[in-house]
């Protein structure tokens, strides 16, 4: 049996009223590579947090190397060992890529640039070593969010970690891209490093780890070798309840197949070699034509990055394009990807999220007045339809669960979608039943062919095939419609990374 | 915050209010003891200093009062659509010039003419300082912190230079202006007292403000802008650029109303050193209100109750009128604390 | 323009500079490091306070010096105790610290030496002249005979810029003020990084205080910092953060003010009030890009840990 470098055991961890972790365990073995499953807010991330120094459990305990410790910070954990690469960038935009492996370092602290130095040498050699090429001088900010992901990896590699940690790195990869990162997490572990690894996406990190740890609500509920636990165990350990887990696999069966043809509906939305711009001023969109028709819904599949955001805000009506004719119909309803900042204002109640829809209708108020009786009422409404749990209308949105949150965003959405809905990633973050929710309210929408135009943007490529019509793949600011024989994640993996290659 | 309909009565920021009122008067009534004061003696004296009499309350504690409201409004307008206005101070300067001005060049018109032309035209002179932070922040996306900052010392040495130039009174002794004309000057509103009619238009401007933060559409968007001005781009449809340009204008023409109206009504002239600071109290008098336009009335003149009474509490109990200062400073403090730990207390616990 | 009248500006100028110097260079480390501390008037007019009382304690006017650093510091621990340890609006509690400091120091002022206040007579900061150094040509008895602090100011100005920009706790600073997620990620204490960047600026501030009451002055007086701790706020945005910029434009508000010197001294009848706006608006045209991009720490005025 090969040794535990870490062990963690009866961690709790509360977040005000929320109890992220109740009695979470975990251990890491030399030369293993150790998946963390669980659905969202099972409390992976909250986990691997504590284990990198990042949060102070409540209680419960932390070994390193069989010796009882406690992380007062992330450097803490460094000096045992334990190497964190986080979710969401931890780069400072301002600074270029060797300052940002220098951050934090000490080496000689009144020396600055004699550090930098020794750390170009050092991080030369490491990425000849891996592969992970990362230019070290320009900032940060203009860099790609591949080359990001590398310089993360990079930044915990160079502090040679016994323990490496990643939570969530494949998520802006391309499929060619996971499966090099993979590559190279094999390799360090055959160094007799231990590797954890947090992903959404469930069979990606299966195909790679040796071991799995299984939390549900804060609690460790399986941990065993990979060869010896099926597909089902597991499903079952993360979500528990046996009528959840049937509408779990329903989404996940339908997966390869797609929908049965049907009759297309009118046309509710065209664009002509239409151009736009990126916030950043670079063209993200470089002549793309596309129509949408009533009742049925197009995926839209691709590598973050390749346009397919400015695509939804512009079939969305929120950007304007730089070049080409875009005709839109008057009902448009958008779910945006990031629905806590674009969705929904926290401060506001149900009724006034309700109201971001409707301040510009007529019908609801005088000329400059809204009439506060009507908007309530479709809040209740909204509030019925799609079962939000929540006190009234009164109920601050910011007081929502994440699911209900998305299910006020999608109600709300629908009520003007009478013409077109633009929905971004509408699922991720959700749970298994809430995912089930909207896509079977997708469906329900697309129903007749007098229904909605749907245009569904997704990085999930399982959502994307069970739910669409057809699928188009956003790559390199264009758009590459996906061939019958095609539709299959390999097929539109192939697609992705070809159109990512392309952009670069 | 409560639905739109009922947020006139706010409970958890009406609490945090009334609470930080208690604890700054304890804590500066610890303090007056520990620095040999008698602190109920200061109490009493400052109380009859600000409410004992007719005279007390209608000639100094409102008169103290009306740029307050004025000014604090301008703060709440402002801040609640997301726009960090803290150059009131520079926006009432550019007013009480423009007021001065009429007052002094419009000797010819009518008091019907004069009076609505120099308060209209003082509010546009508020909204021309705020125009060009708000430029700054709309086209080169310049924070407005300390571009409104900066504004106001420009305010402040333009009223310098005037009052010793152009303006200056025919003897050219004195850093004023020679008074305005009869007929620019508001009517008083109690015969005697020297409450002018300004009292009516801080309330009727805060009850207009009110009315367009519920009722109106564009209040709605002022408010969704400044709680999550991505949400409202995004989900809300709301070309954020005219609702900033609003919350400026409107804001620099309230504190602008604000100058116009103190010359109008209480001083008759512009000189150097016109504000002892309104508009900086304006950012504490809207904070304690929670933004709330009905509250700024009620924090106006706790506000102006306090200066009022500061100078008849160095009368009568000998503390030093700068005390008044250190209390309201010891109130906003008390409202940020104690706001900041109802929100960790109650964050989560709602959460369904 | 005499050589002597060219003399008295330039020596006005830094005279008048200096304590703008000091706390702009404080609050650039400040706001560096993503704290925007509008209470830096409460910091200086404490610190002429306890520079006055500190000095005549001790009957050195470099104790005094002492004592306004600590009261400085003092009152920007109290700003960050609730901007940095409570997570409070930072314009808000700047402005209550600015109040609370004008309040505060008159109230114990005048509890001290009587309503009316008495004219202090304070040990003061004598200028002293550095030998050799003063005695060149115009620059040198306008730059080297003055106040210890003036001397301070001109050492700080190179040594914050050198820990700043070359040395990693000034890489740690920085990346606190642009991405205080990350910085915390590299196990960067924001928090504190941010309260001891408060602080530092805070007893700059104090310094400052103490060098207008006693080399300035030679006394205190209520509100006498007269919203200096404000245009300290502006001279780090004319300066770009830079603590060397920084100084040059301290000296630059300098001599918009002896300017007013120098016009009486000529005779001439200018509108000085104007020149005395010039600065602001020149400020403004630097945040409005026409000397080059200035760009602000990206955190600037943003709490951490972000609240919910």
């Amino acid at each position: 049996m090969t040794a535990v470098l870490a062990r963690l055991d009866g961690v709790a961890r509360r977040f005000g009223s929320v109890q992220a972790l109740a009695g979470a365990s975990l251990e890491v073995r030399a030369g293993e590579v150790h998946a963390v499953l669980g659905e969202n807010g099972a409390g992976k991330s909250t986990l691997l947090s504590v284990l990198g120094g990042m949060l102070r459990p409540d209680s419960g305990t932390i070994e390193v190397g069989g010796e009882r410790v406690e992380f007062a910070s992330p450097r803490d954990a460094w000096k045992r060992g334990i190497g964190l690469v986080h979710q969401h960038f931890t780069l400072v935009p301002a600074l270029s890529g060797l300052e940002n492996l220098a951050l934090g370092r000490r080496s000689s602290p009144f020396r600055l640039r004699r550090t930098l130095e020794g750390l170009r040498a050092d991080a030369e050699s490491l990425m000849d070593r891996t592969g992970l090429a990362v230019p070290l001088d320009a900032p940060v900010e203009g860099l790609g969010v591949g080359e990001k992901q590398r310089l993360e990896i990079l930044k915990v590699l160079l502090r040679d970690p016994s323990v490496v940690v990643l939570d969530e790195p494949t998520a802006a990869l391309a499929p060619a891209e996971v499966t090099a990162l993979f590559a190279l997490l094999r390799s360090l572990a055959a160094e007799a490093r231990a590797i954890v690894l947090v992903a959404h996406k469930i069979d990606e990190v299966l195909a790679v780890a040796d071991r799995v740890t299984v939390l549900r609500r804060g609690r460790t509920t399986l941990t065993e070798l990979r060869a010896n636990v099926g597909a089902e165990a597991l499903v079952r350990a993360m979500i528990g309840d046996p009528h959840v887990y049937a509408a779990a696999l329903g989404v996940d069966a339908s997966a390869s197949h797609s929908r049965p043809t049907r009759t297309r509906g009118a046309v509710v939305a065209t664009l002509d070699d239409v151009r736009a711009c990126a916030p950043s001023g670079r063209l993200a969109l470089d002549g793309v034509s596309l129509e949408i028709a009533r009742g049925e819904i197009v995926g839209i599949a691709g590598v973050e990055g390749n346009g397919q955001r400015e695509l939804a805000l512009i079939l969305a009506g929120r950007l304007r394009a730089t070049a080409g004719s875009v005709r839109l119909p008057a009902g448009i309803g958008f779910v945006p990807q990031d629905r806590s900042h674009e969705g929904l204002v926290g401060d506001f109640d149900l009724a006034e999220n309700v109201a971001l829809a409707l301040h510009a209708d007529a019908r609801f108020g005088g000329r400059a007045t809204l009439a506060w009786a009507a908007i309530r009422a479709e809040a209740e409404r909204v509030r019925d339809r799609f079962a939000i749990v929540s006190a009234g209308t009164s109920t601050r949105a910011d007081m929502l669960s994440g699911g209900n949150q998305q299910r006020l965003v999608i109600g709300r959405e629908m009520l003007v979608a009478s013409d077109l809905l633009v929905a971004e990633n509408p699922t991720r973050g959700l749970d298994v039943a809430a995912t089930a929710f909207v896509h079977s309210e997708l469906r329900r929408l697309t129903e007749s062919p007098a229904g909605p135009g749907v245009v569904l943007v997704s990085s999930d490529l399982d959502e994307v095939l069970s739910l669409s019509d057809r699928v188009l793949v956003a790559a390199g600011g264009r758009l590459i419609p996906v061939p019958e024989h095609a539709r299959s994640k390999q097929g539109v993996g192939a697609l992705m990374l070809g159109g990512a290659r392309g952009a670069a | 915050m409560a639905r739109p309909e009922q947020r006139r009565i706010d409970l958890g920021a009406l609490s945090v209010a009334a609470g930080a009122v208690v604890a700054a008067g304890g804590v500066g009534a610890l303090l007056l003891l520990a620095g040999g004061y008698e602190p109920l003696g200061a109490a009493r004296a400052a109380l009859a200093g600000a409410f004992g009499s007719t005279e007390a309350l209608l000639s100094i504690t409102l008169v103290r009062t009306v740029p307050l409201v004025l000014t604090g409004l301008a703060v709440a307008f402002a801040f609640r659509a997301g726009v960090w206005n803290i150059g009131a101070e520079g926006q009432l300067l550019a007013g009480a010039i423009a007021a001065a001005w009429v007052g002094l060049a419009g000797r010819a018109l009518p008091s019907w003419v004069l009076v609505p032309v120099l308060l209209v035209l003082a509010g546009c002179a508020g909204a021309l300082w705020a125009l060009i932070p708000a430029l700054m922040k709309l086209r080169l996306g310049v924070g407005e912190v300390i571009t409104t900052l900066l504004m106001s010392f420009v305010a402040i040495h333009l009223t310098g230079w005037l009052v010793h130039g152009p303006l200056q009174e025919p003897r050219g002794i004195f850093p004023q202006t020679e008074a305005i004309a009869e007929a620019a000057r508001l009517p008083a509103l109690v015969p005697g007292t020297r409450l002018h009619a300004g009292a009516f238009i801080a309330i009727a401007a805060a009850v207009a403000v009110a009315w367009l933060f519920v009722r109106a559409r564009i209040g709605f968007r002022m408010r969704a802008v400044g709680a999550s001005s991505s949400a409202a781009r995004i989900a809300g449809r709301i070309d954020t650029g005219p609702i900033v340009l609003v919350a400026f204008m409107g804001s620099g023409a309230l504190a602008g109303l604000a100058g116009g109206v103190q010359v109008a009504g209480v001083t008759y002239a512009l000189y150097e050193g016109f504000s002892p600071g309104w508009g900086y109290t304006a950012i504490a008098v809207a904070l304690l209100a929670a933004l709330n336009p009905l509250g700024v009335l009620a924090t106006a003149l706790l506000f102006g109750a306090l200066e009022a009474g500061a100078a008849a509490m160095q009368r009568d109990a000998g503390v030093p009128a700068v005390w008044a200062m250190a209390v309201q400073a010891l109130v906003i403090l008390a409202v940020l604390a104690l706001d900041r730990l109802r929100r960790r207390g109650g964050g989560g616990a709602a959460r369904v | 323009m005499s050589e002597a009248e060219l003399v008295l500006f330039l020596e006005a100028s830094v005279r008048l500079g200096v304590p703008l110097a000091l706390a702009a260079m404080g609050e650039a480390i400040t706001e560096r490091a993503g704290v925007i501390n509008v209470g830096l008037e409460g910091s200086m007019i404490a610190g002429a306070l306890a520079g006055a009382l500190g000095a005549l304690a001790f009957g050195s006017g470099g104790a005094g010096v002492l004592a306004g650093a600590v009261a400085g510091g003092g009152v920007a621990l109290v700003f960050a105790a609730f901007a940095i340890g409570l997570g409070t609006d930072q314009i808000i509690t700047g402005t209550a610290i600015t109040l609370a400091g004008l309040g505060f120091t008159g109230a114990v002022y005048q509890a001290r030496f009587g309503a009316t206040g008495t004219a202090l007579t304070l040990p003061t900061l004598a200028p002293a002249p550095v030998p050799l150094l003063a005695d060149v040509p115009i620059v040198g008895s306008a730059l080297f005979a003055q106040a210890p602090t003036a001397y301070l100011a001109y050492a700080l100005a190179p040594a914050l810029w050198y820990w700043l920009f070359r040395t990693e706790w000034g890489l740690e600073l920085r990346a606190v003020g642009d991405h205080p997620d990350a910085a915390a990620a590299a196990g960067v204490r924001v928090r504190r990084v941010r309260a001891l960047a408060t602080v530092f600026g805070g007893a700059l501030a104090g310094i400052a205080g103490a060098h207008l009451a006693l080399a300035h002055a030679g006394t205190f007086a209520e509100n006498m910092s007269a919203g200096r701790g404000f245009i300290a706020i502006a001279v780090v945005a004319l300066g770009r953060w830079n603590p060397a910029l920084v100084f040059l434009a301290a000296l630059f508000f300098g001599a918009a003010s002896a300017l007013q010197y120098l016009l009486q001294a000529l005779g001439l009848d200018l509108p000085y009030q104007l020149f005395l706006a010039l600065p602001y608006l020149l400020t403004l045209a630097a945040l409005a890009g026409w000397f080059g991009r200035a760009r602000a720490p990206a955190a600037l005025a943003v709490p951490w840990p972000l609240r919910r």
